[in-house]
């Protein structure tokens, strides 16, 4: 089911391509994910799972759980909502497990790279950090999981509020492209894409990483990273939610989603029930309804709307109903996903009997929350924290982004949920510190002083309360600690 | 909440053997206190590979690894939780005339002991483990012996812990013992973090900070920390259920019931002292060595990697037993790798010594006391 027409976004469906599904021959579109194109073709189950023989599918769309391994032309287990499509690919489903590939293993030479400052994660707060730190002319090695640098700006077809810095009244696909013009511009940022940084390692001096690239053919190469200063910029996972049957296919985060429609113009299903009305439940509830998918409910466990309430009255305009105070009990159906029911709940949660309704839909969307991504940096030794207003565990930092380990800095989501515009200001923060130790102070460090005034501005709004509050306790702790 | 500060025994360390004391000598009736400075499993009993192996080249280590196998296939059924138990056999692989030789004296002797093993051709090597390429490892032969095998550490060391405290025991864990407490020549107790504990038993079952806990009670012990590294691939079809491993290369593999490779080598470039940081030169090596013993294994991804401690004494065997100048100091470390597969009868050993006095010849022959102005019988069987 591919979106045929979009209120805002043209699908680039130029070159068409063939590919394999155990053996059956499908089509689907250059620059698209295996998972896109699986998907377009209707096929929802990737995978079965180890115990009970469960289908699994897609779910997070940018390669952040293990819903959707496949085996890829012999090779096993490969992400395939990260994997782009090429003519005549064999896709296996797994059964349980993967076969041990019949191919023999090209083994690529290792490759050594020093730079100044390593940037994990090419979202909005990577990209800005990178950008700030190359312009004071620090070498940079940015590097990202996905086809596309962007981060989740790629899929987001709203309009940012916030302050015109840092780009209010542009959508975030805008947003990503001007960032990556302005990093195809710097000749001192050297990107990888279809990368993943996997490890920390000792090293004498400065910090040693492993990276493995994926390379057109899907085998892998491996390098080895020495940097003087790393930034992480690694984002955020989609939190699940514990009710029966959440293991269906159909059963999808609602970001996952958003990256389905928006970025490959794939449609999810046709009638969705959405859980959360936070931004991204009521903002993806609108985009559904822009790809012509019928929006059944949104759900919210808490008596009071999440999110913004513009975005709130805009879903309502459409005729979506917002149940509050509801949850979902179960999810049912055999491949996939054919209904749910829903329930009022009362107080401690509890659901109130006599409540429970039957819902209709064959896509529920998880819009519950983000949990920042600190496995990587973690590694590192930096101290980490539960602070629950940042979403969980994050590391200590001040406020130059530095952590607990002199020269690893964070920005963005993993360093506490918040949003693009101040994931942005936080990436300039710590590229420019990043910069300013690594070329010993070189340079004027009045800029710094501006983006902690504007990031200030940004949390002083009604909106800011959560993330000001997370970063007054990361700074209370962090000065505990010294 | 006062903690406790009295019992007849004190055990340091929450590890496989510090939890298995804890529940042998609760269930002979003792007042046991466990003190664990982190949470159970978090030394080198939750980082090992927990393979169970009897193919020693000293009698008394093959013994002392019979003695185990025998209580580990039990243990499910007397602790009342499964210990993920798999006895797929170990496959030693020999790689020239000279290991041959060793391997045919080994064989002999654990034979005599009644042990269930035998030198195999490259045919039976395939047969046991089918993606071994014989050339690429460079195997004349193999020994195998198919009742060794391996356990899960953590639900063993669980099981052991929730055990101990049915039988009475107190199991303390963010319990750092800062020291030993002496009167004269015995033991008085210990100090920790959150106050004394009164006993006149002490068993130091603290792995590689073992040394470090000694030299409270003014005992040196001749222990020395090796950092060794481990990797776990991602899930692949299971192939085969015996543990892969090579004294001359090192190197130790098995896959896990859900499909994991699992193994580790030494780091050609180690060096001793208490370092906890992963290198990248150990993935390296294992990926290559790995591949070389099972080439179609390259396009499996290491998952994860890291590191714990080996407690290594002079002659790679353990030291158990009661100091010969601190009376009431009970010893329990120096595993040098092995401590897990040899904590059954070890334990058993020492819970018979505390409770009810009785000795036994291994004690002799694990002391402390042996590395005084005696030649040191080194045990050669070591990997990892």
């Amino acid at each position: 089911m591919r979106i045929k027409k979009h209120p805002i976004l043209e699908f680039d469906r130029e070159k068409k391509l063939r590919f394999y599904i155990n053996g059956k021959e499908l089509y689907g579109y250059e620059g698209e994910t295996i998972s896109a194109a699986l998907f377009a073709n209707g096929v929802t189950t990737f995978s079965r799972s180890l115990k009970y023989n469960h289908p699994r599918g897609f779910f997070c769309g940018i390669g952040k759980c293990s819903s959707c391994l496949m085996t890829v032309n012999g090779i096993p287990n490969t992400r395939t909502c990260i994997t782009p499509l090429k003519d005549g690919v064999e896709v296996k489903t797994q059964d349980a497990y993967a076969d041990l590939p019949e191919t023999k293993h090209k083994r690529h030479k290792k490759k050594v790279i020093n730079t100044d400052l390593l940037v994990i994660g090419g979202g909005p707060a990577g990209l800005s950090a990178a950008l700030e730190a190359a312009k004071h002319g620090v070498n940079v090695l940015l590097v990202d999981e996905n086809p596309i640098l962007g981060g989740q700006l790629i899929k987001q077809t709203h309009k940012f509020f916030g302050s015109r810095e840092e780009k209010a009244g542009t959508r975030g696909v805008e947003i990503a492209q001007q960032l990556r013009k302005e990093v195809e511009k710097q000749e001192n940022i050297r990107v990888f894409l279809k990368s993943t940084v996997f490890g920390y390692y000792e090293c004498e001096q400065n910090h040693c990483f492993g990276m493995v690239k994926r390379r057109e053919d899907y085998t892998e190469e491996i390098y080895e990273l020495h940097c003087k200063s790393v930034i992480f910029a690694c984002g955020a996972m989609e939190n699940m939610l514990a009710f029966p049957g959440n293991d269906l296919p159909g059963v999808y985060g609602a970001g996952g989603v958003q990256t389905l429609m928006n970025v490959y113009g794939v449609k999810p299903g046709r009638r969705v029930l959405m859980v959360g009305s936070g931004n991204v439940g009521l903002i993806v509830s609108y985009q559904l309804l822009q790809a012509d998918v019928d929006v059944a409910y949104i759900v919210e466990g808490l008596p009071k709307i999440g999110g913004y309430h513009v975005h709130a009255a805009k879903v309502r305009r459409c005729g979506v109903p917002i149940l509050t105070s509801h949850t979902i009990v179960e999810a049912y159906g055999n491949e996939r996903v054919e209904g749910a029911r829903i329930a009022k709940v009362g107080k401690n949660w509890s659901i109130i009997p006599g409540t429970e309704m039957d819902v209709k839909c064959d896509t529920i969307c998880l819009a519950v929350g983000l949990t920042p991504s600190i496995r990587l940096l973690s590694q590192t030794g930096a101290e980490i924290r539960f602070i629950r207003e940042a979403g969980g565990h994050v590391a200590l930092h001040n406020k130059n982004m530095e952590t607990t380990v002199p020269g690893v800095y964070v920005a963005g989501d993993g360093s506490g949920i918040e949003e693009a515009s101040t994931a942005m200001l936080e990436g300039k923060i710590a590229g420019f510190s990043a910069a300013y130790k690594i070329k010993n102070k070189a340079f004027d460090s009045k800029p710094l002083k501006l983006y902690h005034e504007e990031l200030e501005r940004l949390r002083d709004g009604p909106f800011g309360v959560k993330g000001r509050k997370a970063k007054e306790k990361i700074a209370v702790q962090w000065s505990d600690k010294r | 909440m006062k903690m406790k500060n009295k019992a007849d025994v004190v055990i340091v360390g929450g590890g496989v053997n510090g939890c298995s004391l804890a529940y042998q000598l609760a269930k002979k009736g003792l007042d046991v206190v466990l003190l664990e400075k982190k949470y159970i499993c978090s030394g080198a009993t939750g980082r090992c590979g927990a393979g169970i192996r009897q193919q020693w080249s000293t009698k008394e280590n093959t013994m002392l690894a019979m003695e185990s196998v025998k209580i580990f296939e039990k243990l499910s059924r007397e602790l009342g939780f499964d210990i993920g138990l798999r006895q797929g056999g170990y496959l030693i692989v020999v790689h020239d005339k000279k290991e041959m030789r060793q391997a045919e004296k080994n064989v002999e002797m654990q034979k005599t002991l009644g042990l269930d093993v035998s030198i195999i051709d490259s045919d039976e090597i395939k047969e046991i483990v089918p993606i071994l390429d014989v050339k690429g490892m460079h195997a004349i032969a193999a020994t195998f012996c198919p009742t060794d095998g391996h356990a899960d550490p953590f639900k063993t060391t669980f099981a052991y812990a929730m055990a101990a405290k049915k039988e009475g025991a107190t199991i303390l864990t963010h319990t750092p013992v800062i020291r030993v407490l002496k009167e004269k020549n015995a033991v008085k107790g210990v100090k920790t973090n959150k106050g004394e504990i009164k006993a006149p038993v002490v068993v130091n079952a603290a792995g590689v900070w073992s040394k470090k806990v000694a030299e409270t009670a003014g005992i040196n012990l001749p222990n020395q920390p090796y950092r060794k590294e481990i990797m776990v691939t991602e899930r692949i079809k299971p192939m085969f259920e015996a543990m892969v491993i090579s004294f001359k290369d090192g190197i130790y593999f098995s896959q896990q019931d859900e499909g994991q490779i699992l193994g580790g080598i030494p780091n050609p470039h180690e060096r001793k002292g208490y370092l906890t940081d992963p290198t990248f030169s150990f993935i390296q090596h294992m990926s290559k060595t790995l591949l070389r013993y099972a080439p179609p294994l390259g396009y499996l991804r290491v998952i994860r990697h890291w590191t714990g401690f080996y407690d290594v004494s002079p002659d790679a065997r353990p030291i158990i037993g009661e100091d010969d100048k601190v009376k009431g100091f009970i010893h329990c470390h120096g595993f040098s790798g092995h401590g897990f597969m040899l904590s059954p009868m070890v334990t058993k050993l020492l819970t018979e010594y505390i409770a009810d006095g009785k000795t036994s010849p291994f004690l002799e022959w694990l002391s402390l006391e042996r590395f005084k102005g005696k030649t040191i019988q080194k045990e050669v069987s070591v990997v990892g």
